[in-house]
């Protein structure tokens, strides 16, 4: 996503001129089909965020308190699946059975001011954790893209921010409690059920419900964000130095441009400069009007956006980290990221460039390239090294299925793991050729959950 | 191309994009931030799923309790309305992302959002 206020202003200008019948006939509005409310039985939807992946769990379950969970997790209907913000695209909720929200077990628990950590219940979004851990003067070290998701999910996906020094949250991690499918309450460190805690940390909602974390966090700080528009050539000469030079960064190349939105982020002494309302879904939607109205000639909408585009001033704003290292993203999408071994991410990225262009007008979403810190999780896909990603989007509305006919060869020539999140069609066999780990991590999970109450079909699929 | 020929191109053919959305009203901006549904249990379902998106004044969503806002989308009727919260439409996530609100809890939670307590 596009973290950047103005970068599209002057395209936005140019295009509030008023309405051609052209412009009526070509711009779409193809709400995806909406399947039924409720089912035959009268069970409620269940939609993730995207609108791709849906169930009609049999019961709703928002237990008022961990001993609650304990007492009756192993009454309740499988599979068991949990259920945060329903921020992934892979089919890690649906379910037939028992959908669990932790909307209930939230909020801070306790801290260590002196080691700089919080005990933090695990249904928190992370939305509300950043003034809750400001208000004793920590912060998470780094944070992702959107800040809805809840810790808990953030965990279970192996959720990132950005930053060459910077570990993915479940990296923080002290230690956890776990639920378990037979109403076991396990806690979980490296020295305490150190399997489970190294299987466990990234664990897809299928080893039992986390319900505590506690988090490594540091002294609150204020940062300097600044944004600036670049070419996609120079933000790819740049990034290997860039991410040595910034705390956090990242790039969005936006195809059919030739530009690219560089996003750095650096602490700083600097008095406040407050982010101001977020325009990115205007800038974002005027991609969608240029790709609606120009998305037949590739030379023109390059042309136009380029005019529009490349010459925007910088922008900055100042303040703590929480505030502006995540971001509102209104508009909904699909999304598939893949995590590569450093020296792989740009030709990684430039191929998937070089395949947009040639094949994919439609898409006008910018790709989103990130640097993530090493961490030792046995389902991290950052366990092997400081690693780059690389994520493709598709409007809500959108085909995506190129994703996984055109995208993922690509991405998986160069070695990448998919994002536990995020869209991908690898299987078990895949995972464990990718993952050193992968068997010790699947016989943890099955001496946690002999009888399978927490796989649905998919992670059947993935984790059998 | 010249820069100038380009933007005489787009000025002829683009489309509008004036938000369709009324202006918000200065009583509900000045109330936003602070206005719940007096039920603990909804308040607390409010904080966690709407708050985030319909309390930001100019923000994609319509604002809580801005009639001027909500009233042309309350007289599509409660089916319909509740048929676009559970199922998402455009920027509103399905289930307004609360997954422990039953049908009912979206019905009190349209009506608080509409104003029409």
């Amino acid at each position: 996503m596009l973290s950047r206020r103005n970068v599209f202003l002057g395209l936005g200008a140019l295009t509030l001129a008023g309405g051609s019948t052209i412009a009526y006939r070509l711009l779409r509005n193809n709400e995806p089909p909406a399947p039924p409310t409720t089912d035959s039985k009268g069970n409620l939807l269940w939609r993730n965020w995207s609108g791709i992946q849906h169930s009609y769990p049999q019961t709703r379950w928002a237990p008022q308190s961990i001993d609650e969970l304990a007492t009756k997790i192993s009454s309740q209907a499988g599979p068991l699946r949990a259920v945060g913000a329903g921020h992934s695209f892979t089919p890690l909720v649906p379910t037939d059975g028992t959908l669990v929200s932790l909307d209930a077990i939230t909020g801070l628990i306790s801290h260590d001011a002196e080691q700089l950590t919080a005990l933090v219940n695990a249904g928190t979004r992370l939305g509300d954790l950043g003034p809750a851990l400001a208000s004793i003067g920590q912060e998470m070290p780094n944070l992702p893209d959107i800040n809805k998701q809840s810790l808990a999910g953030a965990l279970g996906t192996a959720t990132h921010g950005t930053g060459r020094a910077c570990k993915a949250i479940h990296g923080e991690v002290k230690s956890f409690q776990l639920v378990t499918a037979q109403g076991d309450v396990i806690d979980c460190s490296r020295t305490a059920n150190p399997e489970v805690f190294h299987a466990a940390r990234v664990n897809l909602g299928a080893f039992g419900i986390v319900t505590q974390i506690e988090l490594q966090n540091q002294a609150i700080k204020r940062v300097h964000k600044k944004t600036w528009v670049a070419t996609i050539e120079d933000a790819i000469t740049q990034w290997p130095t860039l991410i040595q030079e910034h705390r956090n960064v990242e790039f969005y190349a936006v195809p059919f441009t030739g530009l690219a939105s560089i996003i750095a982020i650096n602490e700083t002494d600097l008095p406040v400069k407050p982010r101001g309302p977020d325009l990115d879904t205007e800038g974002l939607m005027e991609l969608k009007r240029l790709r609606d109205l120009f998305g037949y000639s590739s030379a023109l909408r390059r042309k136009i956006a380029f005019a529009a585009m490349s010459e925007l001033p910088p922008e900055e704003s100042i303040d703590e980290g929480w505030k502006l290292l995540s971001n509102e993203r209104p508009v909904r999408f699909n999304e598939m990221e893949f995590h590569f071994p450093i020296e792989n991410q740009l030709a990684a990225l430039q191929e998937v460039l070089i395949a947009i262009e040639a094949n994919r007008p439609d898409v006008f979403f910018p790709i989103e390239v990130r640097v993530i810190e090493q961490d030792d999780a046995w389902l991290s896909p950052f366990n092997r090294g400081v690693t780059g990603s690389v994520a493709v989007h598709a409007y809500y509305q959108d085909d995506y299925q190129f994703f996984f006919e055109l995208i993922e060869p690509i991405f998986r020539k160069y070695g990448g793991r998919p994002h536990w999140g995020k869209l991908n069609s690898l299987g078990a066999s895949d995972f464990a050729t990718l993952y050193p780990r992968w068997r010790d991590a699947l016989q943890v999970r099955a001496q946690l959950d002999p009888q399978g109450r927490f796989l649905n079909d998919y992670l059947k699929r993935v984790l059998q | 191309m010249r820069r100038s020929c380009v933007y005489l191109l787009i000025a002829a053919i683009a489309s509008g994009c004036n938000s369709s959305t009324s202006p918000p009203n200065s009583v509900a901006v000045a109330q936003a931030s602070t206005v719940e549904p007096s039920d603990e249990r909804l308040a607390t379902l409010y904080r966690q799923s709407c708050k985030a998106c319909h309390a930001i004044p100019n923000g994609p969503a319509p604002l809580v309790q801005d009639r001027s806002q909500w009233d042309a989308r309350w007289n599509k009727g409660m089916p319909a309305l509740l048929q676009s919260t559970i199922n998402g439409l455009n920027g509103m996530p399905p289930g307004g992302q609360c997954f422990s609100c039953n049908a009912k809890d979206y019905e009190a939670l349209i009506r608080f959002l509409a104003g029409q307590t």
